[in-house]
């Protein structure tokens, strides 16, 4: 199973790997088109700080994941085979409800306030890292300059 | 093992997953009163007014039950648990044994005492047969009143609202979602509803529901009569601990279990809405009446059933997220403070237009959160709630933008670290290699 790792030291903060994030998350697949249209583009790893220090915080695809548990339509799910934990592409839909967002340690899930278009309903939706699945890299791990990021093969 | 499960919702449907995963030789029977397979409870006013298809309720898919090989019987009640023969009847005259039992017979809406309850046009909201109903009203409905302002009751007044019904929540409190939101917030709240055309009465409450044979007004306390077609009733839920109580076991408002989720028999164990639980927020038993508990607990009553000894912890009880029309909210642990000065509790807040934060502390630990407006981050206050985690040092941060888990990097939260340090020191061959690498240099 693949998580992402994060070497705190090399962080220098330029935050090009939220860009990237919001950027593969867009549907436009480009920052700067993404800004002008909806739904607004949102980050789903956060770079912080702290003492002037710059900390990426990001999803750590919980062994025993609390947005799961606390999922109440039941499409939070841990995929059993890449041990990647998203709410999307199951059978059951995010209605947002926002108890994962309630549920999660590290703050790393967010609102949408944008209501989805696709599907028959419209419910804004929980948007937490995804792991990029139309890439072999995420973005994130891509952009990132310094090294910082990495998508490393873990056992469980 | 023979494992048997009262119940199939959040805490029954989760255990017999946890159960099949665990044990794969068990045999696992779950009784369900009701005729559907797991559905979440939570989503039925989404259900009611078409947001969401029946098959969208059921939150381990349709035929879960059959995947796992879990024997399934529906329409089946449980009447008497014999403990001395450890075997469960139903009401049917169905026995079956158990090795160990779980109680997850969640809980039931309570009534208020007011004359006309079995009129036509009555419900609770409790149950996808309620959903039924509520879908059902918009045929000859235009007028409908709701009783009680909390959680359940905003839910439906919101469905009803959007079937194009005109709806009056009627709140003996003198706010909405008394026992979730402080004054401030649940004016938010309010305005957000009302902007939906939901009229709210506050201060007030119903005396009888007048009707022949279906209703036709309700009588508040004021002697108002309001008129309207349609009665939901919501003012709260009550555990369903009878079975356990007639069967000889510890209760008190819920079934009482120890912290490994194990009742006063060690072969029963008992999960969700009919157990009470420790609250961290507070320090005081409580119930326990939220989807998020049930699971968790529902995951360590089934492993410590299958012979495991995992300790159910940092339990809280009032833990919502809400977000009726615009305004999201999330309120968690000890919200409400009778005397601010008194106890030793303390709160910060800030608020501006629909957003509203504010924090309880009590010494050096943070007990309790609203959180209107702006959500972001919430799981993180929840997890220092729920770990007791020592906010001392960062006191006059905590409501700061930029206040984050990066504050609490070492806390892991029982989950696995994602920070590596890079065995090497400034100046070392091994520092410029990284350094040259991180330049582009090599690669
Ligand atoms: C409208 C509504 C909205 C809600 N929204 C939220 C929300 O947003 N967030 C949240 O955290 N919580 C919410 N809740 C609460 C949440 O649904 C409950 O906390 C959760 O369902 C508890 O699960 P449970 O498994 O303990 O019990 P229940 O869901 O109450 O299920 C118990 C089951 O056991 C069955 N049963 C009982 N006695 C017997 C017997 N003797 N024999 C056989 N079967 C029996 C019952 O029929 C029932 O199917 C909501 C509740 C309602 C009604």
């Amino acid at each position: 199973m693949k998580r992402l790792m994060v070497k705190l030291e090399r962080c220098s903060g330029c935050k090009r790997c939220e860009l990237a994030c919001m950027e593969e998350h867009s549907a436009q697949k480009n920052y700067c088109l993404a800004t002008l249209g909806a739904p607004e583009p949102k980050t789903r790893i956060f770079v912080e700080s702290i003492n002037d220090r710059p900390m990426p915080v990001v999803c750590r695809h919980c062994n025993e994941p609390l947005c799961v548990s606390a999922c109440m339509a039941g499409c939070m799910q841990k995929d059993p085979v890449t041990g990647i934990v998203n709410n999307m592409g199951h059978e059951q839909q995010c209605v947002g409800c926002w108890m994962c967002i309630m549920a999660c340690p590290y703050g790393v899930i967010n609102p949408s306030f944008d209501v989805a278009q696709t599907g028959k309903n419209a419910f804004a939706q929980a948007l937490k890292c995804d792991f990029c699945p139309e890439r072999e890299t995420p973005a994130c791990v891509v952009a990132c300059p310094n090294d910082v990021l990495e998508a490393e093969e873990i056992k469980e | 093992m023979r494992y048997v499960i009262i119940g199939s919702s959040a805490a029954g449907a989760q255990a017999a997953e946890e159960l099949c995963a665990l044990d794969k030789d068990s045999k696992i029977v779950v009784v369900s009163q009701e005729g559907y397979p797991p559905y979440s409870r939570c989503l039925i006013s989404r259900y009611a007014d078409g947001r969401l298809l029946e098959s969208d309720l059921y939150f381990k898919t349709k035929d879960f039950f059959k995947k796992c090989g879990v024997e399934e019987n529906l329409h089946t009640t449980a009447a008497k648990i014999d403990r001395a023969a450890k075997k469960l009847i139903c009401e049917n005259a169905k026995e079956i044994e158990y090795d160990k039992l779980l109680i997850a017979t969640g809980a039931r809406p309570r009534f208020p005492k007011i004359d006309g309850l079995d009129l036509s046009g009555v419900t609770c909201f409790h149950s996808l047969d309620d959903a039924y109903r509520v879908a059902e009203s918009v045929a000859f409905v235009k007028e409908a009143v709701v009783v009680g302002a909390g959680f359940v009751g905003l839910e439906a007044a919101y469905a009803l609202t959007r079937l194009g019904i005109k709806v009056t929540v009627v709140e003996r409190c003198s706010q909405i979602l008394p026992n979730q939101l402080d004054i401030i917030a649940s004016k938010i709240i309010q305005r957000d509803l009302e902007e939906l055309g939901v009229e709210v009465i506050l201060n007030e409450s119903l005396i009888s529901i007048n009707g022949t044979e279906s209703v036709y007004d309700v009588t508040t306390a004021d002697k108002a009569h309001i008129k309207c077609e349609f009665v939901v009733i919501a003012t709260g839920i009550t555990p369903n601990k009878e079975l356990a109580e007639q069967a000889g076991l510890d209760t008190d408002r819920g079934i009482l279990v120890d912290e490994f989720l194990m009742t006063s028999d060690a072969n029963i164990f008992a999960a969700g809405d009919c157990i009470e639980i420790q609250d961290v927020s507070t320090g005081k038993r409580t119930l326990s009446a939220t989807w998020f508990n049930a699971v968790l607990q529902a995951k360590f009553a089934s492993h410590n059933m299958a012979g495991g000894r995992r300790r159910y912890t940092g339990a809280v009880g009032i833990q919502n997220a809400v977000q009726f029309h615009q305004i999201p909210a999330i309120s968690f642990g000890k919200t409400l403070i009778e005397d601010e000065s008194s106890d030793g509790y303390e709160v910060i807040s800030i608020h501006s237009g629909n957003v509203y934060k504010k924090l309880v502390l009590k010494e050096d630990k943070i007990c309790g959160m609203i959180f209107v407006g702006d959500i972001a981050k919430s799981g993180f206050y929840a997890a220092l709630i729920r770990q007791e985690v020592d906010v001392s040092k960062y006191r006059d941060k905590l409501l700061d933008q930029d206040f984050s888990y990066a504050y609490f990097k070492d806390e892991n939260f029982g989950q696995m670290d994602p920070y590596k340090t890079i065995p090497a020191c400034w100046g070392s061959p091994v520092w410029w290699l990284q350094r040259a690498q991180c330049m582009g240099i090599g690669s």
